[in-house]
């Protein structure tokens, strides 16, 4: 017994929780940990939806996204190490080759 | 006290949905990118916990299955690979969060105005459950799974299959991006 306002509530909640944490973090791991948070947010209306129409594609698609999400962060991930390696550091403010 | 367990197996949802947020916000707040991976597992095994009471069962476990056992683990190892740190203590937080922080306020408080009629309106009439005709002539245990198995090799087989391809290009730019230079 859910409702749908609810759900879209914290979905919403969820969502602006990790744009703050990509906008106001330094260190790239962690904002990698907020795009996946407004990932799950995304995946969260999804299903809510999918329950609310009465058909399943919403569930087939949230299962996509998780696909997706996953690949986003394996590539990231390797990005971060990547720049260790040749930076020395995984805080973005150190990174400002391309600042004029 | 039944009435207690009552209460709570009704409102499940919400307590999942409450506790999500909560480590989301450990997440962004906390200063020890270990914490941080912690509170974010935490966030997902909530999510995962919404999921199943939305009933989305597959959806639950295969969140469970992908975010804490493979994604969390992943980013438990880059933080070791990473952050053992000469990196000199530094703020944690952007100089301009303040700002930053405004202008998502101001976002939120924009579409909640928009919207307000939808999120903080009165409740639809009808609760979230399985259409009927959807669950007849399955039994309990397999109707999520094999709903969602339908709409994923019918309806929707041409994402399926370029997800698989997006993952293998995944894969190997992860190798390529992370491997050394002197090999």
């Amino acid at each position: 017994m859910v409702n749908l306002n609810a759900v879209l509530l914290i979905s919403f909640a969820l969502f602006s929780i990790g744009i703050v944490g990509v906008l106001i973090r330094r260190n790239a791991l962690v904002i990698l940990m907020c795009v996946e948070l407004m990932l799950n947010a995304a995946n969260l209306n999804f299903i809510a939806f999918a329950r609310h129409s009465g058909s399943v594609s919403g569930q087939a698609f949230a299962l996509l996204v998780m696909g997706f999400a996953a690949a986003e962060v394996s590539v990231g991930l390797a990005l971060v190490v990547a720049l260790y390696r040749k930076r020395d550091t995984v805080q973005v403010d150190d990174i400002n080759l391309l600042k004029g | 006290m039944e009435h207690f367990i009552e209460t709570i197996g009704r409102n499940m949802f919400a307590i999942f949905g409450v506790m999500a947020l909560g480590g989301a916000a450990v997440v962004v707040a906390s200063r020890s990118a270990v914490h941080s991976v912690l509170a974010f597992l935490f966030a997902m095994l909530c999510i995962a916990g919404c999921f199943l009471s939305l009933e989305a069962e597959f959806l639950g476990m295969a969140q469970i299955l992908v975010y804490a056992g493979g994604i969390v683990v992943l980013f438990l190892f880059v933080v070791m690979l990473v952050e053992v740190t000469k990196a000199k203590e530094k703020e944690v937080f952007q100089l301009q969060s303040r700002y930053a922080i405004g202008a998502v306020l101001l976002g939120v408080a924009a579409f909640s105005a928009v919207f307000r009629k939808v999120i903080f309106g009165a409740a639809s009439p009808q609760a979230l459950v399985l259409r009927p005709d959807l669950a007849q002539g399955l039994k309990v245990a397999e109707q999520n799974a094999q709903a969602v198995s339908r709409g994923l090799f019918a309806d929707y087989l041409l994402p399926f299959e370029i997800l698989s391809v997006v993952l293998l290009v995944a894969l190997v730019g992860a190798v390529v991006l992370a491997k050394t230079e002197r090999v």
